[in-house]
């Protein structure tokens, strides 16, 4: 059984289309990155997964079971990060430790104080009066201590300064990879996103551009930077080309085939060009490579 | 479970019920103040004659106490969960979502019971010093829908809040302050003697109205506006 698969997920607010025939399956102990821009559909997603909104058509799985209608034993194993690390913020560190413990049957507090333990904040001092980085703590110490089976992590990034987010990202991998945890994590923020997971999705409007683990993608997926000879020829968009971003002579070509094939390709095409280069790519240049800059 | 829930909604709530608290009672001290000084040092055979014959409600600066208490406790407990769509949270315990709706309406509706009981106690022990038996029933009666009206705003402040579009909400507080205000039309004695069974019936029956919002939102309605 999977921990979560979302067949033929198809949604519309009102007449506009959000997808249509999303098909996804996270494997248990996966880290699946769900990655898009702003809109792409990524809370759509996670709303639709968590119970909070019912889909067009399709139906969202979790451990085999309808997220419309999640039972109480079903919502015991999956711990969910809501994004901007929500929390009761009329509570204290201590209050909400309480309050979730008297939650959970798996409830083990430890890893909650040892997160908490890393900030300057006082016994008492309420959740609303932290900053954002002080309250992912207290959100993902929470979801550790919860111990679930799935982590469902709504763009936790946000509003994370970079310290904060790497030690969120590395605390988390480590977490999970222990204790085979099933992580399914959406972010717009794609930096530090390769310490995290092992499989990524990336959404568009409308569609999936990649599913695949990460490290297939990052072997595959590829940017040329191109010189033409004549700046005037616009650059074919069509064939092996993902994305093209032309500025004059100079051409970043993205693309999954290899330099030679892409050669070959220039020459049926009769595009004359200076030289080829591949560029090494992290994950946000691949990512910004396949969704587009705008 | 239960201690769980009840402790977050005790937290959200403690300092409203402590001001609904101090607020009752100081009225309630302030109206037989008044009551002593109209006995003891007006005239207190037209006092009398102004309460059993004519009919004059000597708790009627009571009235809309506890529609603000009803009202000021809602707030407290659901704006919290509203704020940033924190129900989610709520909605995701292990427990189903209608049930923790109830245990938390339960929960604030008994604080509220609790507190009406006290400004009733305070009602009668104030009343018993000035007015015989007859005289405290039929305040009793007549002030009564105040109660069940603040009882009855509780549970629709909840329904209000937790529904997801501003529209249902101003389309609900508009009925809602329809309905509400049937409870507050009058202040004469018995006026109301006939209808109590009514206002209880349709007090008690506003409180599983939540669990419709409750479902609007599950549903995801705030999307599709």
């Amino acid at each position: 059984m999977y921990a979560i698969e979302c067949n033929n997920l198809t949604h519309y607010y009102g007449k506009k289309l959000v997808y249509e025939n999303l098909n996804f399956k996270v494997e248990e102990g996966k880290i699946l990155g769900l990655l898009g821009k702003n809109g792409a559909g990524k809370s759509t997603t996670i709303n639709i997964m968590n119970g909070f909104l019912h889909p067009y058509a399709g139906e969202c799985l979790i451990y085999g079971e309808d997220s419309k209608h999640l039972t109480p034993a079903t919502k015991e194993k999956i711990g969910f990060l809501i994004e901007g690390h929500v929390q009761y913020a009329f509570m204290n560190v201590h209050q909400i430790e309480k309050f979730y413990s008297g939650c959970y049957k798996r409830w083990n507090s430890e890893p909650y104080w040892e997160l908490l333990s890393k900030l300057q904040v006082t016994p008492n001092q309420k959740i609303s009066r932290m900053s954002c980085g002080q309250r992912s703590q207290v959100a993902l110490g929470l979801i550790l201590a919860q111990d679930p089976q799935l982590l469902v992590l709504d763009d936790f990034s946000m509003g994370l300064d970079p310290g904060y987010r790497r030690l969120f990202i590395d605390y988390l991998r480590e977490y999970a990879k222990a204790n085979n945890k099933t992580v399914f994590v959406t972010s717009h923020i794609i930096q530090d996103m390769e310490r995290l997971i092992d499989d990524l999705l990336i959404m568009d409007y409308n569609r999936i551009l990649a599913q695949q683990p990460v490290d297939e993608f990052m072997t595959k997926f590829r940017q040329y930077n191109i010189i033409l000879d004549n700046p005037d020829i616009p650059f074919p968009k069509n064939g092996l080309s993902v994305n093209v971003e032309q500025i004059r002579a100079k051409v970043s070509f993205y693309t999954y085939a290899e330099r030679k094939e892409v050669e070959g390709y220039l020459n049926r095409e009769g595009i004359p060009f200076k030289s080829i280069e591949e560029i090494n790519m992290n994950l946000e240049d691949a990512f910004i490579g396949l969704t587009g800059k705008y | 479970m239960y201690k769980a829930i009840f402790y977050k909604e005790w937290l959200k709530i403690r300092w409203a019920l402590m001001i609904f608290l101090l607020l009752g009672v100081f009225a309630l001290v302030n109206i037989f103040l008044n009551v002593r000084y109209g006995v003891r040092f007006m005239d207190a055979h037209d006092y009398w004659y102004r309460i059993i014959i004519q009919g004059s409600n000597y708790a009627a600066s009571l009235k809309y106490i506890p529609l603000f208490a009803g009202l000021g406790l809602a707030i407290a407990q659901y704006f919290p969960e509203v704020l940033n769509q924190r129900i989610k949270l709520t909605f995701h315990l292990p427990i189903r979502e209608n049930k923790v709706l109830l245990m938390q309406q339960g929960f604030g509706l008994a604080a509220l019971i609790v507190l009406f009981l006290i400004y009733l106690a305070v009602f009668f022990i104030g009343s018993a010093i000035f007015f015989p038996s007859e005289v405290i029933n039929m305040i009793l009666v007549t002030i009564m829908p105040w109660f069940l009206g603040g009882l009855a705003a509780y549970s629709l402040v909840g329904l209000i809040m937790l529904e997801p579009l501003w529209l249902y909400r101003v389309l609900y507080a508009v009925i809602a302050y329809g309905f509400v205000s049937r409870f507050y039309i009058q202040a004469v004695p018995m006026a109301y003697s006939n209808m109590l069974w009514f206002f209880s019936l349709t007090a008690v029956l506003t409180v599983i109205l939540v669990l419709f919002s409750g479902y609007r939102f599950r549903k995801g309605e705030m999307h599709h506006g």
